[in-house]
């Protein structure tokens, strides 16, 4: 295990959504539809987070562990403040937390809110090909049934 | 047109093109597959350029509702709709997930034979969109195999490194 200090306790969640993920994919959207109306307009916001390559490669270094400011900033040629005005960017897409009362603040992934992004993109890729599945599966029942007429 | 960002998918099915296409036109059949692991409710299905498909997908006690306007039936070789979500009264509104996603997704849909089995493609296409959401939606089909396989990568990092 590399994980020293706080136990990411969101991963048995995470773990089982992503083996079953194409299973259940489209109920979860379905139910994230309904429930998430209160959270409207979060993944515009997760995507546009995204999309930047700088903060994309910071989720990447979080995902090794948490990690402070200055140890984000070292593999980059970019000044703490940028940093930080990126570490912004993925608070408010809710897609990092950080530490309030300690002084090096570090920055964590919260993998929810990053799964449900994922999972909203894969269900889109996943969808219709979840039905085509299901439509093969029909197909064969439907061969059966004229083959016996 | 060509600019548009399209979604494409492409199966075959080892079954006759007749009865690929009942199993997208006749409703008793196309509820079965079409929302997979949910309650598919077709609510309406009028097969012609202008006749509706209004269809309720039901998890929990909630719904999804999308309207399917038909503008093209070719039977056995093509059929085109717009796709919609809807509110309850099968009006077209917004996806409550993505505001900024295509409001309705010019769908087509074509049959042809091979070699005793069927190529289907399903290809959608943003109709009467803003820019801005055109823009969204070629962002999410340029990234599906590229900039957001980082968003899997990443998830795979964390799974692997949970159980190292």
């Amino acid at each position: 295990m590399r994980w020293v200090g706080r136990p990411p306790r969101w991963w048995r969640g995470l773990l089982i959504a992503h083996l079953t993920k194409t299973n259940f994919l489209y109920n979860l959207y379905v139910m994230e539809l309904a429930s998430n109306v209160a959270r409207q307009g979060q993944l515009d916001a997760v995507f546009a987070a995204l999309a930047d390559p700088t903060r994309r490669a910071i989720l990447s270094r979080l995902a090794d562990g948490e990690a402070s400011v200055a140890e984000i900033a070292t593999p980059f040629s970019i000044s703490q403040p940028a940093i930080s005005r990126h570490l912004k960017v993925l608070e408010n897409a809710g897609l990092i937390e950080r530490d309030i009362d300690e002084q090096r603040r570090p920055a964590r992934l919260t993998a929810e809110t990053m799964a449900s992004a994922v999972d909203w993109l894969a269900e889109f890729r996943a969808f219709w090909g979840a039905r085509f599945d299901r439509l093969d599966d029909v197909l064969m029942e439907l061969k059966k049934t004229e083959s016996k007429e | 047109m060509s600019e548009l960002p399209e979604y494409v998918l492409d199966r075959t099915f080892d079954a006759s093109r007749d009865l690929v296409w009942r199993a997208w036109t006749d409703p008793d059949i196309l509820h079965q597959w079409y929302g997979p692991g949910v309650e598919t409710i077709i609510h309406q299905y009028d097969l012609k350029p202008g006749g509706a498909w209004l269809n309720e997908m039901k998890m929990r006690g909630m719904s999804d509702y999308s309207r399917m306007d038909f503008q093209e039936v070719a039977e056995a070789e093509k059929l085109v709709w717009h796709h919609a979500s809807t509110d309850a009264d099968w009006n077209v509104v917004a996806n409550p997930m993505m505001p900024d996603w295509p409001r309705v997704l010019l769908t087509t849909v074509t049959f042809s034979d091979a070699g005793g089995k069927t190529d289907v493609r399903l290809s959608q296409v943003p109709i009467d969109a803003s820019e801005k959401e055109i823009a969204v939606f070629a962002e999410m089909m340029s990234n599906m195999d590229g900039g957001w396989g980082k968003g899997y990568a990443i998830i795979d990092e964390l799974l692997s490194q949970l159980q190292s």
